[in-house]
């Protein structure tokens, strides 16, 4: 029957997610780079090592192009991926990129900054600029909290387990 | 019998006063994380994972088995409390467990979840204890064809069984296989995807990519999607049992741990599927039917006990046969790896200190579980106060802290930051994470064990299939993948399955 | 207009009550707030279903006219401040807490916020039993 087809084949095509072909791409990106790599490389010792250095990463990035394809093919079928539901996370409401892209953003200082200033200020900065970002608005709790984990964690990383983190502009001071 | 010596000694070194407050501070954190929503063991264990650079594996193991076991404890009540399961095997716990607490029974509900996951948790060790040392006994007897075979078949099973999508599971697995790939070709000293930075030479750091996927990729997940309503938190006192509580859960608590450990032991087996066959079983098996769906004891007993029953069983395959087979112990595993420890059968014989004493420290851990949840339970309560943007900016804080400390270099922080977008991907497009550790972790010792399985069978490929219980495996694999298009044409059990699932999900969505 | 700050505690009910009272001196009606930022998962001064049944039924009583909302995901301040600015609302009743000068910095105080930024009357009570 025609009328009870239809709506089927409409809720599937509703759910189609075009935004997966980013997963295609990543899949081709690692596939193609990892043959190209592996071509590079110089063959075993045949009778030692029948299989070689190249077997591997040829075998898997083969297969990872294969997987892309087969993905890409999914995909307009309305093969969706469930995305993650975790307990804390409300999954039918559409992503907060712009909160995300502000995480990133902060990461990216907090790798540049870290070895310059140091992981005392960095650390700061960090905490206390994620918890705004991600909507907390008492600003100065914020920098005492990520103030005082900095530098415990500095104090307690040195003195505890013996590893040194970047001290920064603050060398000499701390 | 020389076990028992063994066990008696890692009982010695399992109470040392330093030991002793790892385990606590481990039972302590894993309830913490496990109440929280959004933060689990697996998660808690990758964040700790650059300690491991500097404290003794006893104490990091002691840590991590307080922390695993902790888990779902402090998963259990949330559920309870909060109608919202603190860990993915807590979710059956919700159904019954945060009905008794709506009646005013909170209090009853957390005592058998507790008691119970003592119980399961203590047979579960025990058996653990008695098993595994054989096992791996006999897998040591095992050449590396037959090995190579079991390695395979925990990949696929994991990557076939569990999740809704194989093709999803295959492209996790394979991108985890990936990441195992750079480094130096161990045969030939050759640099592999290294994209010629020296630093890369020694493999992309596996706790880095651990703490990648698990926290930093969760982190940012659950800041794109942020949820705001807060949920009502029911108040309890400290938990306790009357007697007919006592009489109506000791049976469950049985039940539930034989249906939890063989599960947790078999590769993809996970702690969701016992805890569900545990909860049909009891509801069957009850004189009081007709109050499962309003609080009924037994629905909170049995499922509690397995879920803790098959968090010791998943540590048969990982101690025996050094096989992952839930995230919690494929990151327990990495850590075994940046102690330079060889997981794999040759544990016990290896390290048979070691291990015996994080399986006594397992027992401690569990009692101390106990002892120490059971009055602290209003506290746990009032943690989940904690404003979440602070419990991920906290989450972040950490993961770039213990990325840092690894190798003290900017560049770890960039490999940080780029596996936790992959991470991030993964959980928009619902890969699923566990096969990608596993390819990560499995990946190189695959390749490992089949280029010298050939080098000693002279290059045959034959002789990856010489030995029996390689063919046996190599049966067992070809059955599980081919189960599922077997099913389909016969129309019957799987779909079965998900129908019961479905009645219980569509009544559970009409009462709510 | 009345605007009562209502939160599930003693400070909460005392607004309430004097809210109450003061609506039925001035012959007007009542509105009651009580808002979470949602940031975490447990908010002991949200209002749960019970307690709601409970706040509705003695305003149904009283007799004066109310309003009740609970919105989620806004800052408690912001939110009575807003409802402050529409015309007819006269008057602001809040239970206060004592915080000393660094409790404040540290966490934060609504009712010091509201008495300094409000522009209408503000009126601050405590519960009976302090």
């Amino acid at each position: 029957m025609t009328t009870t087809e239809e709506p089927q084949k409409e809720a599937a095509s509703n759910a189609v997610d075009k935004a997966q072909y980013l997963v295609c791409a990543v899949l081709v990106a690692v596939g193609a780079f990892l043959i190209y790599d592996a071509l590079t490389l110089e063959a075993g010792f045949a009778k030692v090592d029948p299989v070689g250095p190249k077997f591997f990463p040829l075998a898997i990035g083969i297969i990872l192009i294969v997987l892309a394809v087969i993905l890409a093919i999914a995909i307009p079928r309305g093969s969706v991926g469930e995305a993650d539901a975790g307990e804390d996370v409300d999954p039918n409401s559409p992503g907060d990129w712009r909160t995300v892209g502000m995480l990133v953003g902060l990461f990216i200082a907090v790798i540049v900054l870290v070895e310059p200033l140091g992981w005392a200020i960095t650390g700061t900065l960090l905490f206390a600029g994620a918890a705004t970002i991600l909507g907390s608005r008492h600003y100065i709790r914020n920098i005492v909290i990520g103030a005082a984990l900095s530098l415990i964690s500095f104090y307690a990383f040195y003195s505890g387990l013996g590893i040194p983190l970047p001290a920064g502009i603050l060398d000499g001071i701390l | 019998m020389e076990n028992l010596d063994w066990l008696i000694q890692g009982f010695e070194q399992a109470v040392t006063p330093m030991n002793l407050l790892y385990a606590v501070i481990g039972v302590l954190l894993g309830t913490a994380v496990g109440v929280l929503p959004g933060i689990g063991p697996a998660m808690t264990v990758a964040l700790l994972l650059p300690i491991t650079y500097n404290v003794s594996p006893s104490a990091a193991f002691i840590m991590f088995a307080g922390i695993f076991y902790g888990g779902m404890y402090g998963g259990s009540t949330t559920s309870i409390l909060l109608n919202t399961p603190g860990e993915s095997s807590s979710v059956i716990t919700a159904i019954e467990g945060n009905k008794m607490a709506k009646a005013g029974r909170a209090a009853q509900a957390l005592a058998t979840a507790a008691i119970g996951s003592f119980v399961a948790g203590a047979i579960g060790t025990a058996l653990l204890a008695a098993f595994a040392p054989p096992i791996s006994k006999f897998a040591v007897t095992l050449g590396a064809p037959s090995y190579l075979a079991i390695m395979l078949f925990a990949l696929v099973a994991v990557t076939a069984v569990l999740g809704a999508s194989k093709l999803r599971g295959a492209i996790s697995l394979f991108l985890g296989l990936a990441i195992g790939v750079v480094g130096i070709d161990f045969l030939t000293g050759q640099p592999r995807a290294t994209f010629g930075l020296p630093l890369l030479s020694d493999g992309i750091d596996i706790v880095v990519i651990a703490v990648a996927i698990f926290a930093v990729g969760e982190a940012l997940w659950v800041a794109a999607h942020l949820r705001r309503r807060p949920t009502d938190v029911i108040p309890v006192g400290r938990p306790w049992m009357g007697r007919d509580d006592w009489r109506r859960s000791w049976k469950p608590w049985l039940r539930g741990t034989a249906y939890g450990f063989p599960f947790g032991a078999l590769p993809a087996g996970g702690a969701e599927l016992p805890t569900f066959l545990s909860y049909i079983t009891e509801k069957r098996l009850s004189k009081h039917k007709d109050e499962f769906g309003k609080g009924a004891i037994e629905g909170v007993a049995g499922p509690e006990a397995a879920n803790n029953a098959s968090a010791a069983g998943t540590l048969v395959p990982m101690l025996s046969l050094g096989l992952p087979t839930n995230a919690t112990a494929a990151v327990m595993l990495t850590a075994f790896v940046s102690y330079g420890i060889q997981p794999g059968p040759t544990l016990f014989e290896k390290e048979p200190l070691l291990i015996w004493t994080l399986i006594a420290s397992l027992f401690i851990g569990n009692f101390l579980l106990l002892v120490i949840n059971l009055p602290l339970a209003p506290l746990w309560a009032k943690l989940l106060r904690t404003p979440r943007p602070y419990l991920y900016a906290g989450i972040l804080f950490f993961a770039t802290l213990g990325a840092l400390a690894v190798n003290v270099q900017a560049l770890d922080l960039a490999l940080l930051l780029v596996f936790g977008l992959v991470g991030l991907m993964m959980r928009r497009f619902g890969l699923p994470v566990l096969p990608l550790i596993i390819g990560v972790i499995l990946g190189p010792r695959i390749e490992r064990q089949l280029r010298q399985s050939l080098q000693l069978g002279g290059g045959d490929w034959i002789s990856l299939f010489k030995e029996p219980v390689a063919i046996i495996v190599y049966v067992l694999m070809a059955i599980l993948l081919l189960m599922p298009l077997v099913l389909k044409l016969m129309h019957r059990p799987e779909e079965t399955l998900l129908i019961v699932e479905d009645d219980k999900d569509q009544r559970e969505k009409a009462e709510a | 207009m009345i605007v009562v700050g209502y939160s599930a505690d003693p400070y909460g009910r005392a607004a309430l009550e004097h809210g109450i009272e003061e609506a039925k001196l001035r012959g007007t009606t009542l509105k009651v707030i009580n808002s979470t930022t949602g940031d975490a998962y447990a908010d002991p001064r949200f209002a749960r279903s019970g307690e709601v049944h409970d706040v509705e039924k003695r305003l149904a009583d009283c007799g004066v006219e109310f309003e009740l909302t609970q919105p989620v995901g806004v800052d408690t301040a912001e939110e009575l401040l807003k409802a402050m600015d529409g015309h007819d609302a006269e008057l602001l009743v809040i239970g206060i807490r004592h915080r000393t000068p660094v409790g404040k910095l540290l966490l934060g105080s609504v009712s010091q916020q509201l008495l300094l930024e409000c522009p209408k009357p503000v009126l601050a009570v405590k519960p009976d039993d302090l």
